[in-house]
């Protein structure tokens, strides 16, 4: 019986499940000595141009959008008729429950038009002092701004 | 209410220059420098409309019996009555108070 850590345990550690990998490699018999990479064979201009034609290629197809494939979902007839279907209902269902937009009719503002239209024109000294708060109050709203202090985004410190 | 009794006291506004009724339908009547005057009336009833949507707190009416646009030479007095936009272009003649 020996202790823990004794020579008895160095023997089971060398299993040889242990270093065998897990996941067996996919092509076992494909050697691995590079012989795929056939264009590192060919002369330096030819992967220089190759290199270059792929970058161009990459850099078209990052630029082109492709109209056929915004097709690909297509829609039965009775789809959309369900879709529509399906809308109309929603839309119905909402508009019944949303305020009355159209109720927005003129409000009487008085019941003798013509007397108030008759009536003298505003002063033209209030007109003037209107006009100031106004250019204050313009002023004013044109001077705010953000200012930032600090960071608008922040990380949490998640441990 | 006819057209007559609409416009009977505007003809008598003083310093008035033209008038103009505006219903939601379009222009009732109009004269002097206003007669058929469609863009004033449009361009009317788009300010009077915004500016009958303010509201002062607690009031659930507008706070304003008149709208009047100064320019320089003339005012355009607006009013709402009965469904009714009443636009009087009036002489504006107090410019500045006189300095004597």
């Amino acid at each position: 019986m020996g202790c823990c850590y004794s020579s008895e345990n160095e023997t089971s550690s060398q299993d040889p499940d242990e270093i065998k990998p897990l996941i067996p490699h996919p092509m076992p018999d494909k050697p691995s000595n590079g012989t795929d990479w056939i264009t590192t064979d060919v002369p330096s201009a030819r992967t220089d141009e190759q290199a270059l034609l792929t970058s161009i290629l990459t850099k078209t197809a990052q630029n082109i959008i492709d109209v056929s494939a915004a097709d690909s979902v297509m829609m039965e007839q009775h789809e959309y008729m369900d879709k529509a279907r399906q809308y109309s209902t929603k839309l119905a269902v909402l508009s019944t429950s949303l305020p009355q937009k159209k109720p927005l009719t003129l409000p009487s503002l008085t019941s003798q038009p013509h007397q108030v239209l008759a009536s003298d024109l505003v002063p033209y000294s209030d007109v003037q002092q209107v006009s100031k708060i106004a250019a204050y109050a313009y002023s004013a709203i044109s001077q705010i701004k953000v200012d930032a202090k600090e960071e608008l985004v922040v990380q949490f410190a998640i441990p | 209410m006819t057209t007559a009794a609409l416009t009977a006291g505007l003809d008598r506004i003083p310093d008035q220059l033209g008038y103009l009724v505006i219903s939601e339908d379009g222009v009732l009547a109009s004269a002097g420098e206003l007669e058929n005057d469609e863009h004033t009336a449009s361009v009317m009833m788009q300010m009077v409309r915004t500016a009958s949507r303010f509201r002062l707190s607690g009031s659930p009416e507008p706070p304003f019996k008149r709208m009047s646009v100064i320019l320089e030479d003339f005012v355009y007095a607006v009013t709402v009555s009965g469904q009714k936009v009443f636009v009087v272009k009036r002489q504006h003649n107090q410019q500045e108070p006189v300095s004597v």
